[in-house]
């Protein structure tokens, strides 16, 4: 019995003992990692190509490089807060969102456009014969019911004189979008670089109706990074490390899709290869297209769409655009 | 004898689930629907297998909110039972409210919560005690409001003190109460963790599923979805037998069902 007692002692020493060795063994590696300044960067979705740069420069080690560490985490829908409060440094967003937050006085401040263009635009099954906007009449909308959404199509519409009230607006909401054009739906606003290359690898015969083309006030920065004026007004420094890092991210990405697009993989196994490489493929020479450098943000596209959006009623003024984005972090 | 008896029990259940599954796996093979409308049950079974090891990883992620949150309720609730259970007017003030806690939609409040409380597992925790607490709760004070008032009164009567009178009156009482509650608290709690990853997370169940929702992947939501049925079971399946072994005295009716 006694015996027993010993032992049962000695293997609690021996646990206890085993616990604390690990705590020091952590507690020893601690100092190579004490350089890296963790940062937190919020993803406004699940991880795909739009991100790809990020990925790259975390596998390439461009952050390490800046004594930066980057921590990912998925928030959808509360970016703009989390950012704008600080309790996390960087995050993903789109030039409406953070033109709403502006006027809401949450002091977000877009410091890259990831990708140049406006991708976005509406897909339709060939077969419903959407091929203008003024097809629109007549054919329902699959979307959010957000008023934006509302907005671009009447404004779409009224290009050609056509009638918006015979538009059906049905609200799918998360609903996959592709199911959803062949059922609820006549037509969805979707990205190109993902859902629509999506539909091309599921051999979909769709009709395609690009934002921008039909309107160049609707070529809006979407996805563009943002931090608070707060990180950019105290630790410019921190921002910058940060973008150069980034930048470097999305340039390997440029050069090197089929690479990028391995990496990301590798980082997130729940996505589609096939996606993932023809996504890749697809975006390549579109997050910088014609501009200088990577990330570059213009007024003038800052300015298009708050007046368009001031013009169709959807805020009440105009924010002060030249404090809702910056190209002093990119080089 | 008893083998046989447990396997009629659940031969029903298992005959219709086989049944299910079958015509399931037949008509996707005969119709032709597409997977990413509805997968064949072998698909999801493979993409079960396949993402297996990825599965269990985000699992780990999800369990790390579930475990800590549904043990905070398990904390909190008796506390508060016992607290609205001794003073009424306690019990006046805090049953609406506990009521009103399950009426928000955490949805709309998420970027609240993760202003407050950040994106770590701390806001996941609490989102799991949030939904566990209010049945454990409820069945606490409705379980100390059956206490029989008499067997309370022979106990002071026979001068016993009061943590006699707990341990031999209070708790035979309310064991029967916490446990059903806390079967309910724990099949909830999955769900409760995986709403909190929605919300924001870089691992766990929640974020998978979002994964394969936007990757097209129906058949690995599928699969994903078989594990958080699997976990929230074998929770509800860990309480029972917790349940068993805390109260021997029900495991004699449970037996015989008969007499």
């Amino acid at each position: 019995m006694v015996l027993r007692q010993k032992n049962k002692t000695a293997s609690v020493i021996v646990i206890v003992l085993m616990l604390l060795g690990g705590f020091l063994a952590g507690g020893c590696a601690e100092p190579e990692t004490e350089q890296l300044e963790s940062v937190t960067l919020l993803l406004d979705w699940t991880p795909n190509t739009n991100f790809s740069g990020i990925y790259s420069a975390m596998e390439r080690g461009y952050y390490q490089e800046e004594g930066l560490e980057v921590e990912l985490v998925q928030a959808p829908g509360s970016v703009i807060q989390m950012v704008g409060a600080n309790r996390a440094a960087f995050g993903f967003s789109f030039q409406e969102e953070v033109t709403f937050a502006r006027l809401a006085e949450i002091p977000v401040v877009s410091i890259a456009a990831v990708i140049q263009h406006n991708s976005s635009g509406f897909i339709s099954l060939k077969e419903r014969d959407i091929e203008t906007p003024i097809n629109f009449e007549g054919k329902s909308y699959g979307g959010w019911g957000s008023p934006v959404e509302e907005a671009t199509i009447r404004a779409l519409m009224e290009n050609y004189g056509a009638d918006f009230s015979r538009v059906e607006m049905v609200t799918t909401g998360e609903a996959d979008q592709l199911i959803s054009i062949e059922r609820e739906a006549d037509f969805a606003w979707i990205f190109y670089g993902w859902t629509g290359i999506e539909a091309e690898l599921k051999g979909m015969d769709v009709n395609f109706i690009e934002l921008r083309s039909e309107d160049p006030a609707l070529d809006y920065y979407t996805p563009v990074i943002i931090s608070s004026e707060t990180m950019v007004d105290t630790n410019p420094d921190l921002v910058r490390r940060f973008m150069r890092a980034t930048a470097k991210g999305y340039h390997f990405a440029i050069t090197n899709p089929e690479e990028a697009a391995r990496i990301l993989l590798e980082a997130v196994p729940e996505l589609n290869p096939d996606l993932v490489i023809a996504s890749q493929l697809w975006l390549a020479d579109r997050y910088q297209a014609e501009a200088e450098t990577w990330g570059l943000q213009k007024l003038e596209t800052w300015e298009n769409y708050g007046k368009w959006l001031f013009e169709q009623g959807l805020i009440e003024e105009m924010p002060e655009l030249e404090k809702a984005f910056t190209n002093a972090f990119l080089d | 004898m008893a083998g046989i008896k447990k396997l009629r029990n659940i031969a029903p259940a298992l005959i219709l689930v086989v049944l299910v599954i079958g015509s399931w796996e037949l008509i996707s093979i005969y119709t032709g629907i597409p997977a990413y409308i509805l997968p064949a049950p072998s698909a999801i079974v493979r993409a079960l297998v396949n993402n297996f090891g990825l599965l269990l990883y985000h699992s780990g992620y999800t369990f790390a909110a579930v475990l800590p949150g549904l043990g905070l309720a398990i904390i909190i609730s008796p506390l508060l039972a016992l607290l609205m259970d001794r003073f009424t007017f306690l019990k006046k003030a805090l049953y609406p409210l506990l009521v009103v806690s399950q009426a928000v939609p955490i949805f709309a409040v998420a970027p609240l919560i993760l202003i407050w409380f950040g994106v770590g597992l701390l806001p996941k925790m609490l989102i799991v005690t949030l939904v566990c607490f209010f049945p454990l709760t409820i069945n606490l004070v409705e379980g100390f409001s059956q206490v029989d008032p008499e067997a309370i009164e022979l106990m002071q009567t026979m001068r016993a003190n009061r943590l006699l009178i707990a341990r031999s009156v209070h708790l035979p009482y309310t064991l029967p109460y916490f446990f059903s509650g806390l079967k309910i608290a724990a099949t909830y709690s999955v769900l409760g963790a995986i709403i909190g990853e929605w919300l924001a997370a870089k691992a766990g169940l929640g974020i998978f599923m979002l994964r394969a929702m936007h990757s097209f992947r129906t058949a690995d939501l599928f699969a994903a979805i078989i594990v958080v049925v699997f976990l929230s079971l074998a929770l509800f399946k860990l309480v029972e037998l917790a349940g068993r072994l805390a109260m021997p005295w029900q495991r004699v009716e449970i037996e015989h069902p008969e007499r």
